[in-house]
């Protein structure tokens, strides 16, 4: 990775970690990522936004997953052999992510990180908070806390609709 | 003192705690006091007390460079002093003045900490206090003044004394027109000889208690809540790999007839044996730890009660009404965090009692009950639970009226058919009210709704009985602790589900034959009682299939309302850790949590109370009064 062009060497560089996800790929800081896991059994929480896909038990603490395909409203796929759970953590929240493949972790020099065009992918903007490119690839850069928090925004509407006031019973 | 050795904050925080539960014993001892009003002789250990007490809030303001708080508590240390010295008489007008500094001097130290504004009126009841006490010093020091000079020149002194007596007397004369009205009647400054003496002895603890008391406080220790969290939060995980370790030792002693005949045998079985045994010393340390740190989380509900008295005494003065407020089951232990939530609810519930279920003293006497009202507070174990009873011999609740009231507020129609117990429910509906008007007691419409959605935050059970013309009694019940529970654990189209034990009232396996339906839901027929029945695998979106046989149901209660939760499959009783779903997912009604079972596994809690509540809002589950009808 650091062997093409020793100028971007020094420049100020970021380090992602990059995953899969269909035919595209993602970077998230590697600051912001804990762990990488195989796949383990979740246990599904039912009325969570969709793209919940439930939680998991590690080491003795409860992770929530979001199903990365879900939440960006791409198909889902069975899970293979490849499929991981990349486990951030972001402010105090953890949160475990369900990608297709982790592919590596690459270094990306900051001033070859571009603001995203409008609609470049799938993926809506709003959770995007830069394209990278190195050589030919696209990398894009998720913002994580935008991905979880605007989960937050959206569940809680789930929410209203969906459960009245428990008290308005009688 | 410089910035890096004096954490000025952590004094502060730590001054705020200290005094909170100094005023808390002025406050008690004052109510104390206020029993000897007039008597002859007044009980020397509570004066001592609340002397004590606020010469410790002096001190300590004092080194903080609270003036104000300062300046305050030593006026009203200085009257103490007089009363302790026997230099003023204890009349209704002091204990009143004194009351109301307490309150100030409350006031004013939650508002250096920023919990509140600063109260008006200081200055002016400084002075009052001031002017209050410079009467008795005087006073005090005419008669020692007058007995010294009795000695050497006997006429002069009664002339002296007769012009200083009159100067004394205008100065009251003063007061008496200065303050508005007319706090300092003339006899007050004789003591009243023929007073009689308080009447239950019982009611102050003797002086012996009182020693024993202190020097049981000495022993303790003061530790942050977040540190006994953190602690529990260990123990839970301890608690859940003891589970784990035990269950690896039952599945290996299990397979060990796999292993018969072969060498290995030799090896594995006492290994197996010793694991067991570990296993099991294991699991009563863990036990023990467990119950010992539930044990230091404990404290007694005494605290919450201690501040109803003075509440009680206030309300009722204010609202004209003879009230005696009875405590019982003060040393009864619960959680922390419980006792810190079940103030405010408690509070709603005595203010109530006095606002609408206590008559005026002319209406009870012509109804020919005792003149006082008696609002009684009553806590005690039961199980696993505490039980807190709030009742009063009042007017009762008026089920006609609440009815009405009801209907005006559009929440029921004329034409509905309702149970008493219905009818009883509406005073939990958003801002009912009965009150005709409002007052600053209650009647505001915010109150029985607030109560019982508090209570359902803390797992607790809201309940009302009430005779009309007898009395009320509300009664609540709550867990002894959040964190760690029994549960029935359930199977639910592949996943597992834990129950909170103390919602389920039994489980029971039922033919498809004895299920009927009404309206399209399912309900069963219990021991005469129709029960309906909450599919919660559908409920759920789980994708279950129903089984054309039979139904496994566990019975739940609900404001004592019985639902029938349909499982596929029960699988026995465990005790579970509660752990908070992570806030990412955020509430979602129908499960409070999730807890880790012994095979690491997940199993999600259900909240019987929001999920009930759901099912009936969404018309998944027969209303069963009006299908028994």
């Amino acid at each position: 990775m650091q062997d093409k062009d020793s100028k971007q060497l020094s420049g100020e560089m970021i380090q992602v970690v990059s995953f899969s996800l269909g035919n595209e790929e993602y970077g998230v800081d590697i600051a912001q990522v804990q762990e990488i896991n195989r796949m383990v059994q979740i246990t599904h929480v039912p009325r969570a936004p969709h793209f919940m896909e439930g939680v998991i038990n590690l080491r003795g603490q409860l992770i929530p997953i979001i199903d990365l395909r879900a939440r960006f409203d791409m198909p889902r796929v069975e899970h293979t052999k490849n499929t991981r759970i990349v486990v951030t953590e972001i402010g105090s929240k953890r949160v475990g992510m369900v990608v297709d493949a982790v592919s590596e972790v690459l270094r990306v020099p900051v001033e070859q990180v571009e603001e995203a065009p409008e609609m470049i992918t799938g993926v809506e903007t709003e959770y995007i908070r830069g394209v990278g490119k190195l050589g030919d690839r696209l990398i894009i850069m998720l913002d994580l806390q935008r991905v979880i928090s605007a989960s937050e925004k959206r569940e809680l509407e789930t929410l209203d609709a969906a459960a009245p006031e428990a008290t308005a019973v009688s | 003192m410089s910035e890096e050795f004096f954490d000025r904050e952590e004094f502060v925080q730590y001054f705020k705690d200290e005094t909170d539960e100094l005023l808390q014993t002025v406050d008690s001892s004052l109510l104390q006091l206020e029993k000897y009003v007039d008597a002859d002789d007044i009980d020397a250990e509570i004066v001592n007390e609340l002397f004590r007490a606020m010469h410790t809030i002096k001190g300590s303001a004092g080194m903080l460079g609270f003036t104000e708080v300062q300046e305050l508590a030593h006026r009203l240390e200085s009257v103490f002093d007089l009363l302790r010295k026997d230099r003023m008489p204890l009349s209704q007008q002091s204990i009143d003045l004194l009351f109301e500094g307490c309150d100030i001097l409350t006031a004013l130290i939650r508002a250096l900490t920023g919990e509140a504004i600063v109260p008006e009126g200081v200055d002016g009841y400084m002075e009052r206090l001031e002017s209050f006490s410079s009467l008795y010093e005087t006073a005090a020091a005419i008669v020692a003044g007058g007995a010294e000079r009795h000695e050497d020149q006997g006429e002069e002194r009664l002339d002296a004394t007769t012009e200083e007596i009159a100067a004394f007397e205008a100065d009251v004369a003063r007061l008496l027109a200065g303050s508005e009205s007319g706090k300092l009647p003339a006899e007050l400054l004789a003591t009243a000889a023929d007073a009689p003496q308080p009447a239950d002895g019982a009611a102050h603890p003797t002086h012996q208690a009182r020693q024993e008391q202190r020097r049981n406080l000495s022993q303790t220790i003061r530790v942050d809540i977040e540190r006994l969290d953190a602690l529990l939060s260990l123990v839970g995980e301890l608690v859940i790999n003891r589970t784990r370790i035990s269950d690896i030792a039952a599945t290996l002693a299990r397979s060990l007839s796999d292993f018969k005949d072969t060498p290995a045998c030799g090896v594995i079985e006492p290994l197996t044996k010793d694991l067991a045994d570990s296993a099991g010393l294991l699991a009563r340390t863990t036990n023990e730890i467990q119950e010992g740190i539930m044990k230091v989380r404990m404290v007694p509900i005494g605290q919450v009660f201690e501040r109803f008295p003075r509440m009680v005494r206030d309300l009722s003065k204010a609202r004209k009404k003879e009230v005696r407020l009875e405590i019982r089951g003060a040393e009864t232990d619960l959680d922390k965090t419980v006792v810190d939530e079940i103030g405010e609810p408690l509070m709603h519930l005595i203010r109530n009692c006095v606002d609408h279920g206590i008559e005026e003293a002319e209406e009870r006497l012509g109804l020919g009950k005792p003149e006082v009202g008696t609002i009684r507070l009553n806590a005690y174990h039961e199980g696993n639970q505490i039980i807190i009873e709030v009742g009063d011999d009042g007017r009762g609740i008026n089920l006609a009226r609440v009815r009405e009231k009801g209907i005006r507020q559009g929440l029921v129609s004329e034409s509905d058919k309702l149970t008493d117990r219905e009818i009883m429910e509406l005073i939990f509906q958003p801002g009912f009210s009965t009150a005709e008007k409002v007052t600053d007691i209650s009647g505001r419409g915010v109150g029985m709704d607030v109560v019982k959605k508090n209570i359902a935050r803390l797992k607790g059970i809201f309940d009302i009985d009430s005779t009309e013309g007898v009395g009320t009694i509300f009664t609540i019940k709550l867990p002894l602790t959040l964190a760690i529970i029994q549960a029935l654990l359930v199977r639910v189209g592949g996943e597992l589900y834990s129950i909170p034990l103390d919602s389920v009232i039994e489980s029971q396996r039922v033919e498809m034959s004895e299920v009927r339906t009404v309206h399209g839901n399912e309900v069963i027929t219990l021991r005469g009682a129709v029960v309906p029945l909450l599919r919660i695998g559908e409920f759920f979106g789980l994708g279950t299939t129903r089984d054309p046989e039979k139904v496994m149901i566990v019975i739940v209660n609900m404001q004592g309302r019985q639902v029938g939760i349909v499982v596929d499959s029960f699988q026995g009783e465990q005790e579970i850790v509660i752990k908070p779903l992570s806030d990412v997912i955020g509430r979602i009604s129908g499960i409070s949590g999730a807890t880790i079972l012994g095979n690491g596994s997940i199993s999600l809690i259900i909240d019987v109370h929001s999920l009930v509540g759901d099912a009936y809002a969404s018309g998944r589950v027969a209303r069963a009064e009006y299908s028994a009808v």
